[in-house]
């Protein structure tokens, strides 16, 4: 845990105040570091994905003795000291070769970690394909192909789909320039077959998409491979708590009008509105006025009463021949 | 006509992706689902597939885009405005905690005092009974009613209370006065409070 700073100057209380949580969040930084040991493949894989994310993202290059499931105090500390939520580690082991930590954290402890195990054979770097890149700090479009992603239930592919959201997501934009669209992250796997033990590989593809013209309204899309180009094993996750992430989902009040309920527009242009009622109460209901039901009459001969009635029931068919 | 001559007219390029199950999308995003089991046919095909895959992914999401939001062409570029974001996803930091209440704040809620309605800040109200608009206060003010009556009629009550040496005539107007003086003596008073408990007046 870092020192609680009390701005003594305006510059550190800017600092502080840029820092700290917002409504509208500042969008994640993610920070790039490495294991003591690191093979030269992961080395290159975090390169390319800083490359990916700049500018919002810092990347280290010294060693860091860190084993993010075993303990993840020095990996809060640097997401604390470079206010930083997504955190990506590299390292390689005889026993985990190649792997590729990501790391999430909310209000600077870790909230959930996945562990990527790059394929070494099928790795491609990003300046291994010969071609023009798209400008830096992009927004790309992201696609995730494959059954496995649309799990209802959490699992392990459905947090990959998660942390590449969050990590390709960008800046927030309201508006993005159409020329802007120039390349596009695929996310796809394989579906899973019951009974077999090793789990589908995650391919994360980069193209850049060419737009030719089709002769019609919309233009005919092509993709040409743009790298990096990674194949992914999953191996180990850390969820996050359930009450953690509710707290972490919560979303600010916005203060623009929610849409009214039970008020449409219909096809003329006539405003229907729904209006509910309490119940009604048929006690106070105004019937037709009897002369015969009238309360007026003293409780004591009730007998009376109840003679009148019978008499004023029995006129009754006799009264209407006469009014017609 | 396009089959017929295929050299001179070269045929539609086809835009539309089929899949058997309908992409779904998060525009605000820029993302697109593909629910469709992956078409892996052999593993030499892999990244031929992938990146069909990714093109029809690619066209359905710019199709998609293209075709519902709004777009604006200015000076800059085309601007495509985007949706909000449906996905959840976790934030950095928890919701920062709603501002504390002024003390003024905390007084009036306790008091039940409101600031006043854009209505209630004019100073001309309308008055029902001659159907003109008058002034609250001042030059023939609603303030005044009946100080200018000529002929009043004698409260039995109010003349029995009366001090000795005062009369009826200027009542009203005394007692208008008086309430303004009162309103003063209690500003004054409020103000010498808020000093005394260290604050700037």
């Amino acid at each position: 845990m870092l020192r609680q700073i009390k701005p003594r100057n305006a510059r550190s209380k800017r600092a502080l105040d840029k820092k700290a949580p917002k409504p509208t969040e500042n969008p994640k930084t993610a920070l790039f570091l490495r294991g003591t040991t690191c093979s030269q493949i992961v080395q290159d894989a975090l390169t390319d994905l800083h490359q990916l994310r700049i500018p919002l993202a810092k990347k280290f290059t010294k060693k860091n003795a860190i084993h993010p499931f075993e303990d993840a105090a020095s990996l809060e500390f640097f997401s604390e000291k470079n206010d930083a939520s997504i955190l990506v580690f590299g390292s390689s082991s005889k026993k985990r070769p190649h792997a590729i930590t990501l790391v999430r954290t909310f209000a600077y402890k870790v909230l959930d970690m996945l562990e990527l195990y790059l394929d070494p054979d099928s790795f491609r770097r990003l300046n291994q394909f010969k071609n023009k890149k798209c400008a830096v700090g992009l927004k790309p479009m992201l696609l995730f192909a494959g059954t496995p992603f649309e799990n209802p239930v959490s699992d392990e592919y459905t947090m990959v789909k998660s942390f590449f959201t969050d990590f390709f997501k960008g800046e927030p934009a309201d508006k993005v320039d159409v020329e802007g669209l120039q390349y596009i992250v695929s996310i796809s796997a394989r579906d899973i077959v019951d009974g077999e033990e090793s789990k589908p590989s995650v391919h994360l593809r980069i193209y850049l998409i060419r737009t030719k013209r089709s002769g019609q309204k919309l233009p005919r899309v092509e993709v040409e491979e743009m790298g990096p180009r990674m194949d992914f094993r999953i191996g180990r996750v850390k969820e996050a708590d359930e009450d953690t992430m509710k707290e972490a989902l919560k979303r600010a009040k916005t203060s623009q009008e929610r849409p009214k309920k039970n008020i449409s527009t219909d096809i003329v242009g006539d405003k229907i509105g729904r209006v509910h009622l309490g119940k009604q109460d048929l006690k106070e209901l105004q019937t037709r006025k009897l002369k015969g039901l009238k309360r007026s009459r003293d409780v004591a001969d009730e007998e009376d009463d109840a003679d009148e009635e019978d008499i004023v029931s029995d006129e009754e068919p006799v009264k209407k021949p006469r009014n017609a | 006509m396009a089959d017929s001559t295929p050299t001179l007219k070269p045929s539609k390029l086809p835009i539309l992706v089929s899949k058997p199950t309908p992409y779904t999308f998060d525009l605000g995003l820029l993302c697109a689902f593909d629910p469709n089991p992956l078409q892996l046919s052999s593993s030499e095909n892999l990244e031929e597939d992938l990146a069909a895959t990714a093109r029809d992914g690619a066209q359905a999401l710019l199709n998609q885009l293209l075709s519902t939001c709004p777009i604006v062409s200015t000076p800059a570029g085309v601007l495509l405005s985007l949706p909000g974001i449906e996905t959840r996803l976790p934030r950095e930091k928890p919701l920062p905690p709603p501002k504390a209440l002024t003390t003024w704040q905390r007084f009036a809620a306790k008091k039940g005092i409101k600031s006043k309605t854009k209505e209630e800040r004019k100073k001309m109200v309308y008055d029902e009974a001659t159907g003109e608009w008058v002034p609250k206060w001042g030059y023939k003010g609603v303030n005044k009613a009946g100080e200018g009556d000529w002929i009043v009629e004698v409260d039995e009550r109010k003349e029995r209370e009366r001090k000795e040496g005062t009369e009826r005539q200027g009542d009203g107007r005394r007692e208008r006065k008086e309430r303004v003086r009162r309103n003063e003596r209690l500003m004054r008073a409020n103000e010498r409070k808020g000093r005394k408990n260290g604050r700037k007046s």
